[in-house]
């Protein structure tokens, strides 16, 4: 076992694995094109890359069609309940700090139900990762917008159009003091999944939202469409992802560029959650322990 | 204690709203607690804005902030934990001709309550939330809020907090609210400018004033105190309009700036809203509830 | 006298909870038996408290009815409480001279109190130079003398809590007690309250209240993760763990909400550890999402609610138990969750370890409902024997089994091995969707019938367990009693002073609620021919819950108050003197006010 301080960072290799060794027999419950069997993959190469076994992963997830992904893998899974992966995910890390932690979930999940546990994950910031397959509808309960859905956007649950802004989850987990936040598509998979591997190594909470597209509900030739002829590599561009105010900016671009890559990543990351508690548990007690007194 | 009181009467019809006819219970704050301060001046935005008595509404979550509206005769609602701002878009969506005020504290508007703060602003539904941040949970003596600073000390942190607290005007401005302000409860005339314009703000307008919990964090906000020593520095030469700005208003050093943020309206939920019914029953030309049900069955036959 | 009830009533700057404290940290060194119950009132600070103290040379089941001694320090507060101090005829009250009320005129409500006596407290605080703090001080300094109580070990308990070079200094105290010392021993009380002397203690005895009994037992239990959020009453389970669960290599995490807090819960015990939060109503009613995935996923966790007045907000700072029904049955779903309630504050440690090891062999969520008398109701308690207790750890799969590991695998208890992360082989998928022994999704009507079948079929050992009753009284009385919670308190109480009387009667006091043991209870009602439930809400929902699940006697009743209405000890000897009498309309009907049938 390594230290529980490392938490998701790895060093060398732990095992042999290779990328079919995360996945299982399953047949995933997707519609055929659809952006999340992309995500799996690119997830698959990560973790073979990153190296930790199987069953030293706990993978948790809430409710919706990407929430199935824990499922599709090998490792420990957990389909949870819609809106709570993030806080039994910090439960699992608290108790368990060794292990590798991944969330996923969609767009809904993470910030309509769970919305109000997003910013909290992100200030204490414990050493999880954390992948939002982001299709701007809700697919799994037949397409009602949901609240990455473009002002005007009309889906099968919402003929009248969507009446209100949406939330830019890059932006949000930016103004929230995110330390590592990156957007990803799952058609770039070789781009994807070295994201995803960066961003389990990153010492402390990392961000990933991906534009996974709904084939069914969404707007797919609309987002394939933007994937095609307004995306824009973030390396390429020249951004330094160090300069956090720049990132901000860049973010606001949502709807009208799709920037992929790296927008930031604290180049002196604070010390994560994990070795905040080892340290408590560390300390000399204040008062005389009385548990049995 | 006081007793309970009745509702006291409303102002005469016709005579000017003033602070006599607004107040109600006496406040169960302790002496000293900063919110004394936001109820004398949220009394003197009402006189100056001179809205109906009967088109008040003044809502709450839970904590000792969120008693406010025991306070302040008008109609009113002491809600659930965290879920006054839902209640409260219900009643401005349902009813477009009330002025909704929602009052609460750091630990009702961005720890248990934090989601819905962020779908109400985005959604502009027209009301006012002020948010009366004390940094600590008072009403339950003592433990670490989401706007404590790190290193803190408090019941459930006897070594000092160690998560990093929200940055409320950050979060605030990111939610989508078209005006967020920011003032200090030892600032009167300021908290009173600053909500005067919030309520006349066409939209979802937030003030967050730092309002000093005396007795479990005392000196919390004295930085941005002058008599304490500290400096209270106006927001200047910004543009209201500029979110970049404004988020960089909000990233400057403790204690900050106070003012105005972010003011840029964009059209509210409620006329959206209206808009829709208006197009849906010009459609309809005018036929009665029961006869749209009825050819709707006439349809599925 | 052999026991005694206290009353103190006054502002919060007078210092009262602290001279409670006191009171009692003296009465435990000198090997008294006691209670204390507090209560800041409903203002966040100022306004009305009160504190309760009763004393005794015997064990205290609970904290009494009627006050012997009443001491007053301001009367606006204490109108507002008479429903928690009670004064009687027997009553001798002792009041500030400075209201200026003469003794025919206090307001009591029409009570005529066996003396009433107005001192000078205001008057000695400011001769000792510090008008409102030293007032607890005089207050100690009169009952010590007149109690005669051990000066000595009060003036110490009350000076360790003041800092040396504090202001006002030490001495200023001292100088408050003495004087009021002098004037007590120059003005004797009318009528006798001395207490006899104590016998000295076996064990050192620790003073204690339920909720941190509730912390100490989780610890001892080897929970090594607690999340909860504030909240009155419960917030000080929190408080404890967060200061003393680093050391047992434990963490804590004071979450965003409560549905955060069990959902960490939750997770902390998927990664194979034991795990608990603790509320109290609001919170608990958006725990229940979790504690209904806990049942689905078969994973223990130990919730406890910290009952308190409601519905919604309700009375924060008062006692009810009025949340059986919703620790029982809100859950959506074919699904039973157990349900504890320690009796007295020395068995929510008892409790708590069993609800602990009830979740851990079962793999199942339990549900501790304690309530807010007991929570912040601090006792003096004899040392804890740990050799007494048992401490149950979940079964984990063998290395064999990993080879074929199913994690809901059906077997004949139901209970099934689990793994965690980090355990090579046991890797499974945790789904509140229904799913199959492996744990993959199914829409099977017939594996969601053995499922359900193995969850619910899984519990019915619980329901043998005698050693989760108490039982008092005769085994062949015909008539007899069940309460809970703390209610139970004071109906043994009641029950030993009946049949100090003569009167044939027993009582049985289930600490399992849920799932309802219907054969103890048939055995229990066997012999009675009038049985009354004597709980404290409206509904009367024990009484509720035996009438859906058992055989009850033919005339068995709900006798119960709301909330913040206390039942005393001699009203149940008069309701069982009540009992007695031949059959009358007052016990035809299910349903009745306590106060209707006596």
């Amino acid at each position: 076992m390594i230290s529980a301080d490392s938490g998701n960072r790895v060093g060398p290799k732990s095992c042999r694995c290779s990328a079919k060794d995360f996945g299982n027999e399953l047949k995933p419950k997707w519609c055929p094109g659809c952006g999340d069997f992309g995500v799996m993959n690119a997830l698959y190469r990560a973790l073979a890359s990153v190296g930790r076994p199987p069953h030293e992963i706990a993978f948790v997830s809430g409710i919706g069609c990407s929430s199935r992904i824990p499922e599709y893998t090998t490792a420990y899974g957990f389909n949870s309940l819609h809106g709570r992966a993030l806080p039994i995910a910090q439960g699992i890390k608290m108790a368990h700090p060794e292990l590798l932690v991944l969330v996923a979930g969609g767009d809904a999940d993470a910030f309509s139900i769970g919305g109000g546990h997003f910013p909290h994950a992100v200030r204490r910031n414990p050493d999880l990762t954390y992948l939002v397959m982001d299709n701007q509808v809700m697919g799994q309960s037949d397409g009602q917008v949901s609240p990455t859905s473009a002002k005007g956007a009309k889906s099968r649950g919402s003929t009248q159009g969507s009446l209100e802004a949406p939330i830019n989850p890059v932006l949000y987990a930016l103004a929230y003091g995110a330390h590592f936040v990156a957007q990803g598509i799952p058609a770039d998979l070789d781009g994807l999944s070295k994201l995803i591997e960066e961003a389990i190594r990153f010492p402390g909470f990392a961000f990933i939202n991906i534009q996974s597209p709904c084939i069914t509900f969404g707007d797919p030739d609309m987002q394939v469409l933007v994937q095609k002829t307004r995306m824009k590599k973030l390396k390429t561009e020249g951004h330094d992802p160090a300069d956090r105010a720049a990132a901000m900016e860049l973010a606001q671009a949502s709807g009208d560029v799709l920037y992929t890559g790296v927008f930031y990543k604290n180049p002196n990351p604070p010390p994560s959650y994990g070795s905040l508690i080892a340290s408590r548990q560390r300390t000399p007690a204040l008062e005389p322990s009385d548990a049995l007194a | 204690m006081s007793s309970p009181t009745l509702s006291p009467a409303p102002a005469a019809p016709g005579a000017p709203l003033t602070k006599k006819a607004l107040t109600a219970d006496h406040p169960t704050w302790c002496p000293g607690c900063g919110d004394f301060a936001v109820l004398a001046a949220f009394y003197r935005v009402l006189e100056r804005l001179q809205y109906p008595q009967e088109s008040i509404v003044t809502m709450a979550g839970i904590g000792c902030s969120s008693r406010f509206p025991y306070f302040v005769n008008t109609h009113g609602g002491h809600f659930i934990h965290g879920r006054s701002l839902p209640f409260s878009a219900a009643v401005s969506l349902g009813r477009d001709d009330l002025h909704v005020f929602v009052f609460g504290g750091d630990g009702d508007g961005f720890s248990i309550g934090g989601n819905h703060l962020v779908h109400t602003a985005r959604k502009n539904v027209r009301l006012t939330y002020v948010i009366m941040d004390n940094s600590v949970y008072g009403l339950t003596k003592k433990q670490t809020s989401p706007t404590s600073p790190i290193g803190f000390k408090s019941k459930t942190d006897p070594t000092g907090a160690i998560d990093q607290p929200i940055n409320p005007m950050r979060t605030l401005v990111n939610s989508g609210a078209t005006f967020v302000a920011r003032s200090h409860a030892t600032q009167v005339n300021h908290m009173i400018e600053m909500m005067e314009k919030a309520a006349r703000h066409d939209g979802f307008s937030v003030v967050e004033i730092l309002s000093e919990c005396v007795e479990f964090y005392e000196g919390a906000f004295d930085a941005g105190n002058p008599r304490k020593g500290g400096k209270f520095e106006l927001v200047e030469n910004h543009d209201p309009k500029d979110l970049e700005a404004a988020f960089r208003l909000a990233n400057e050093a403790w204690p900050g700036r106070f003012g105005i943020f972010y003011d840029s309206p964009r059209p509210t939920k409620n006329a959206l809203e209206k808009g829709l019914i208006a197009k849906a029953r010009e459609r309809t030309k005018g036929a009665s509830d029961l006869e749209l049900l009825q050819a709707s069955f006439r349809k599925a036959r | 006298m052999r026991g005694l009830v206290i009353g103190i009533a006054g502002a919060s700057s007078d210092g009262i909870t602290a001279a409670g404290e006191s009171l009692i940290n003296a009465f435990a060194q000198e090997g008294y038996f006691a209670t204390l119950s507090t209560n800041p009132g409903t203002q966040i600070r100022g306004g009305d408290v009160f504190c309760r103290v009763r004393v005794s040379t015997d064990p205290v089941l609970n904290s009494g009815g009627l006050l012997d001694l009443a001491v007053v320090l301001d009367w606006e507060n204490f109108s507002q409480l008479s429903g928690e101090l009670s004064v009687g005829p027997e009553t001798v009250v002792v009041y500030d001279r400075r209201s200026g009320l003469t003794a025919s005129a206090l307001p009591l409500g029409g009570v005529r109190p066996a003396a009433a006596v107005a001192v000078p407290v205001a008057e000695i605080a400011i001769h000792a130079g510090a008008p409102t703090q030293a007032r607890e001080s005089v207050v100690l300094g009169l009952l010590s003398a007149w109690l005669r109580l051990p000066q000595k070990r009060v003036l110490e308990a009350l000076v360790s809590r003041h800092k040396a070079g504090g202001d006002p200094s030490p001495k200023t105290y001292q100088k408050a007690f003495a004087d009021a010392v002098a004037y007590a021993k120059e003005h004797p009380l009318g009528r006798a309250i001395a207490l006899d002397p104590a016998a000295p203690p076996e064990g050192k005895r620790r003073v204690a209240d339920g909720n941190e009994m509730c912390a100490r037992a989780a610890l001892f239990s080897g929970c090594k993760f607690f999340s909860g959020y504030p909240i009155t009453p419960a917030s000080e389970i929190m408080q404890y763990l967060q200061r003393e669960i680093w050391k047992y290599g434990g963490s804590c995490l004071q979450a965003e909400d409560e549905i955060a807090a069990a959902a960490a819960v939750i997770g902390a015990s998927y990664a194979g550890t034991k795990a608990m939060t603790a509320t109290s109503g609001p919170g608990f009613s958006l725990q229940t999402e979790v504690l209904g995935l806990a049942s689905a996923v078969e994973l223990p966790m130990v919730c406890v609610n910290v009952q308190r007045g409601g519905p919604s907000t309700g009375m924060p700072t008062t006692q009810e138990q009025a949340d059986l029904f919703a620790a029982t049955f809100s859950s959506h779903g074919d699904t039973v969750r157990p349900v504890l309630a320690p009796t007295s504050v020395a068995d929510s440690f008892d409790v708590t370890v069993e609800a602990f090891n009830i979740a851990e062999q079962y793999q199942t969520p339990v549900v501790v409902l304690t309530d807010r008398e007991l929570a912040q109701c601090k006792a003096v308690l004899e040392p804890i024997e740990p050799s007494q207790f048992r401490v149950v750890d979940r079964l984990e799969p063998t290395k064999a089994e990993l080879k074929r590991y199913a994690r809901f695998q059906i077997t004949d208890a139901g209970i099934s091995p689990i793994s965690h992360p980090g355990m090579r082989g046991g890797n499974y998928l945790a789904a509140g969707l229904e799913h199959d022994e492996k744990g993959a999704p199914t829409a099977s009507g017939e594996i969601h019938a053995q499922m359900t079948r193995k969850r619910l079929n899984k519990l019915n050992p619980l329901k043998l367990r005698k050693d989760l009753f108490l039982f008092e009284g005769d085994l062949d009385a015909h008539i007899g009693l069940v309460s809970w919670g703390n209610v139970s308190g004071i109906a043994r109480e009641a029950v030993r002073m009946a049949r100090a009387k003569g009167v044939k009667v027993k009582l049985l006091v289930p600490r399992l609620l849920y799932p309802v043991a219907e054969t103890i209870y048939e055995d229990f009602f066997a012999t009675l021919r009038r049985c009354v439930v004597v709980e404290q809400s409206h509904q009367g929902q024990l009484h509720r819950l035996l009438r859906m699940w058992t055989q009850t006697p033919r005339e068995f009743m709900s006798v119960s108050k709301s909330g913040a209405n206390r039942i005393t000890p001699e009203e149940i000897v008069r309701l069982i003197q009540a009992m007695e009498q031949p059959a009358t309309d007052r016990f035809r009907s299910h349903y009745c006010d306590l106060l209707n049938v006596i």
